[in-house]
């Protein structure tokens, strides 16, 4: 099977610019996770691969087979580009059964009664459902109905899957079930696909690689590790994890490293700017990275405990200093006043 | 076959089917004879022979008194109808609501039949009246009457869309209003009234609109005083000059359409406004009623005694017509107690064709029309083009002609066209013609199944491999057939009951219950005419009975 390629799709809906030039490419045997908040245009991506909305700009193909190129005037219509679609709300047919909503895909390649019973069962199986085929879509809880729409898309062997949001319509302790469900059989059946979300660590633990999106643009795209250690942008720093945000100023920027002013007290870490000395900068540190310190030093600030907050395998403390509220972990409890936290610079990007 | 074969296909028909009529009609309007007549020159002297007519000002006049008369009685009492059951604790509501609806569903010719043998000189109640109290307290043969009468059989159509609007309403709006310290009366008055005001005011041009249309009650109950509307100025001046005068009926019939055109329109943009507010649903979380204490009762008889009006004393008395042999001062009705009308019904070929021909044209033609109104919704259904538009306007036209005028226009059609004629005289002229009049209606009964059906399940349906016709043979059309089943229930029991569009096209082979009730009142043949009307209350509370026990909604 050959490399899914977009290149430099645009796409308007009405006077909306949605996709303002997106391009990516999904190895035979890899899964790409679409992410960013909603309103980048990451389900839009996902409907333009399926052919369910046409961009003006760019081109899509898998391999030789062009699905879209607006240059070429060429635009396979959805019924044609054979891939497999798993939709937010799982849009299983009511009025058809679990065998009947996945046998249709091979029903319309004309492929005869005995092999569809053999192929729709051995799907069925796959996903665990074996025993469910005569029910109706309304006699399945949600996660079996999710089961049901991923087997629709599969059955024919799509070249690439197309998953959009696949889990958020299901309650929080289940989604983190399938999530893993998910993984193992993509990872099983060596299928290439698109996620779409909005969650990143669903994104994260899925994908091999990640895309993410900031209103119609790429912001960043890697593999997760990257994504999370390596922020190109303030964007996707932010995005990604749970953050503190410091707004300060620019003192120090040479040598990839640069240093803030901020609450008074100057704080150095990892460069991630080209800006001149003097100007606006944020600082940027997950808050799983900062610490509690007993005594002054390099990159400490001392700061005013406001409320500790129980979260079960760990406390949530909330400093506070001026007009900055900086979160950070713990292990126990701090006792109420005054703290040094400390910003370790390996840890702290400076945008 | 592509798609696009198919809906241009759809389009096309649909477009012939909707101008040709009107364009023939605008046509003659401008011929100095009939068009089939060699010496036919264009000219305006038939508008000009109308628009010297005295008469038809009068008639003009009268129609807009009456239209707004309506209105006036219809909207405050249909707001205040659909208030007390949807918002408080009016005793029995659940067995009120299809009882409230009755009027939309039976011909306002059997309406106006009714009040005549019931209070009318020599009616029912009123005799008893005179017995009691020496005089006869009510005059029928009145406009006040006609205008009365015509607001109270309207008030349902008023309570449809107010009350459509109050259910609509997010209840949180309103218990946000309480909670902020209103009570139950400022809040229907500060919040709920201002809310569905669009409703209201839309509800409003409707029954304005739908005195234009008005033909059986001003037929029956104007004519004694000679007051004629326009529908009735229209039907008469089919014989006026002796000779078809159609040029003169076409002028009428174009200053008909110019006036209820714009109706029509306006609807449109105030139906849209109204349904800005429906959008901001609840939870679906019941509010408790409003509770009336002691007011319960009241409110429940003055429905009780809206429906005894508007309902029981019409059929009532058109019912007891139809079994006795006559009645008066003196005359004791056990002895006069007879089935002979009914008997008499199957001495009449034509009648008993004319039932027969009813029932067929509900039940096939009306399930024809459904799958004609389903091709059309279709066609446009998920189509990403401005043609949707031409279609949205496109079924707007018939909607501006009132049954009389589209009968009338179809028949033209079938006389000017050479290779149609042969059908004029069968029932597929009557069923073109429902068809087309009701075409709005049933579009818009489809559509709104057709817009339940998520986009995604089509879609998904698409990356599976089906293409755009498969699609709609595959998942849309299963999906709608419960809707489908339901339009045609609402049709059947439209095309029973209509009675204008006949009138034109009746002839040997065409006779519906409608039409031939017209002709026959024309004739005095009250026996015959009570026993008919009864056989068509009966078809038509059948249907309504079935409707409410499979759960459809009455209104679309």
């Amino acid at each position: 099977m050959a490399e899914l390629i977009v290149k430099d799709v645009a796409l308007r809906l009405g006077d909306n610019e949605i996709l303002k030039g997106v391009s990516l490419a999904v190895p035979a045997g890899e899964v790409v996770a679409l992410l960013g908040p909603s309103g980048s245009g990451k389900t839009t991506l996902l409907r333009a691969v399926a052919g369910l909305e046409t961009p003006h700009r760019g081109s899509i193909a898998i391999g030789d087979r062009v699905f879209f190129d607006a240059a070429r005037n060429i635009d396979l219509p959805a019924e044609d580009r054979g891939l497999g679609l798993v939709f937010q709300s799982y849009a299983l047919w009511p009025h058809r059964t679990v065998f009947d909503n996945v046998a249709y895909g091979l029903k319309l390649r004309s492929v005869s009664t005995e092999e569809i019973k053999t192929r729709v069962e051995k799907t069925l199986s796959q996903i665990g459902l074996g025993h469910l085929a005569a029910r109706y879509p309304h006699q399945l809880s949600g996660g079996q109905q999710q089961r049901v729409a991923i087997a629709r898309a599969l059955v024919y062997e799509p070249p690439v899957i197309l998953l959009d949001e696949p889990l958020s319509n299901l309650d929080a302790k289940l989604r983190e079930e399938a999530r893993a469900w998910l993984r193992t059989l993509i990872v099983t059946l060596g299928l290439s696909a698109i996620h779409v979300t909005h969650d990143q660590v669903e994104a994260m633990a899925i994908a091999d690689k990640i895309v993410l999106l900031d209103t119609g643009l790429i912001a960043q795209e890697g593999p997760p590790t990257a994504l999370y250690n390596e922020p190109a942008k303030l964007f996707s720093a932010e995005f990604m994890g749970s953050n503190n945000r410091l707004e300060g100023k620019l003192v120090e920027n040479s040598g990839g490293r640069a240093t803030i002013e901020v609450m008074g007290e100057r704080l150095t870490g990892l460069s991630c700017t080209k800006a001149a000395v003097g100007e606006k900068a944020t600082g940027v540190i997950r808050i799983e990275r900062i610490h509690c310190a007993s005594s002054a030093g390099p990159n400490r600030v001392k700061m005013q405990l406001k409320a500790p907050m129980y979260l079960g395998e760990r406390w949530e403390l909330v400093f506070a200093r001026d007009n900055i509220t900086v979160r950070a972990y713990a292990t126990a409890p701090l006792e109420p006043g005054d703290h040094y936290v400390e910003f370790p610079s390996e840890a702290l990007w400076v945008f | 076959m592509p798609i696009v074969v198919y809906r241009l296909l759809v389009l096309g028909l649909t477009t012939l089917a909707v101008a040709a009529p009107l364009s023939l009609v605008i046509y003659q309007s401008f011929l100095t004879a009939p068009f089939f007549d060699p010496s036919a020159k264009f000219g305006f002297a038939a508008y000009s022979f109308v628009f010297n007519d005295s008469d038809f000002w009068q008639a003009f006049w009268t129609t807009i008194v009456i239209a707004g008369g309506m209105a006036v009685i219809a909207v405050p009492l249909g707001a205040l109808l659909a208030f007390l059951m949807v918002r408080t604790d009016v005793p029995g509501r659940n067995y009120l609501e299809p009882l409230i609806l009755i009027p939309i569903f039976v011909s306002a010719v059997v309406i106006a039949f009714g009040y005549v043998v019931a209070i009318g000189p020599v009616g029912i109640f009123s005799t008893l009246a005179k017995d009691l109290l020496g005089f006869v307290p009510w005059n029928l043969y009145s406009l006040l009457a006609l205008i009365v009468i015509a607001g109270l059989t309207h008030v349902p159509h008023v309570y449809l869309y107010s009350a459509a609007a109050l259910r609509g309403l997010s209840t949180d709006l309103e218990e946000a209003a309480r909670v902020s310290g209103a009570n139950p009366f400022r809040v229907a008055v500060n919040v709920s009234l201002p809310m569905i005001l669009p409703a209201i005011l839309f509800a409003g041009v409707l029954v304005f609109f739908l005195g234009f249309e008005l033909f059986g009650l001003p037929l029956v109950l104007g004519d004694p005083q000679d007051v004629l509307v326009l529908s009735t100025y229209l039907y008469k001046l089919t014989n006026k000059l002796g000779v078809p005068s159609y040029q003169l009926m076409a002028v009428v019939v174009v200053a008909i359409i110019a006036i209820t055109a714009p109706l029509v329109f306006m609807q449109r943009l105030l139906l849209r406004q109204a349904q800005r507010y429906v959008s901001v649903r609840g939870k679906g979380l019941k509010t408790l009623p409003l509770r009336l204490h002691g007011w319960r009762w009241f409110a429940f008889g003055a429905i009780v005694f809206w429906l005894l009006i508007t309902v029981v004393v019409p059929l009532f008395g058109i019912t007891l017509r139809s079994f006795v042999v006559t009645w008066g001062e003196g005359v004791k009705l056990f002895d006069v107690l007879t089935l002979d009308h009914y008997r008499e019904l199957t001495d009449y070929p034509n009648v008993i064709r004319g039932i027969l021909n009813t029932l067929g044209i509900g039940v096939i033609g009306g399930a024809v029309a459904v799958a004609c109104y389903t091709a059309i919704a279709l066609a446009v259904h998920r189509w990403n083009s401005g043609w949707t538009r031409l279609v949205d306007y496109l079924v707007m036209v018939p909607r501006a002609m009132p049954g009389l005028v589209a009968g009338l226009a179809l028949l033209w059609v079938f006389l000017f066209v050479p290779f149609l004629s042969p059908l004029k005289s069968t029932m597929v002229s009557i069923w073109l013609a429902y068809t087309i009049v009701w075409l709005a209606y049933g579009m818009r009964l489809v559509s709104g199944t057709l817009l339940q059906v998520g986009p995604e399940l089509e879609e998904a349906a698409r990356t599976a491999g089906a293409n755009d016709l498969s699609v709609k043979r595959d998942v849309t059309v299963p999906l709608i057939k419960y809707g489908m089943l339901a339009s045609w229930l609402l049709i059947f029991l439209i095309f029973v009951r209509e009675y204008s569009t006949g009138i034109y096209l009746l002839g040997p082979g065409t006779e519906v219950i409608g039409s031939l009730l017209v002709s026959l009142w024309g004739t005095g043949a009250v026996d015959l005419v009570s026993a008919l009307s009864v056989v068509n209350v009966v078809m038509i509370g059948v249907g309504l009975a079935v409707a409410v026990r499979l759960g459809v909604r009455l209104h679309g």
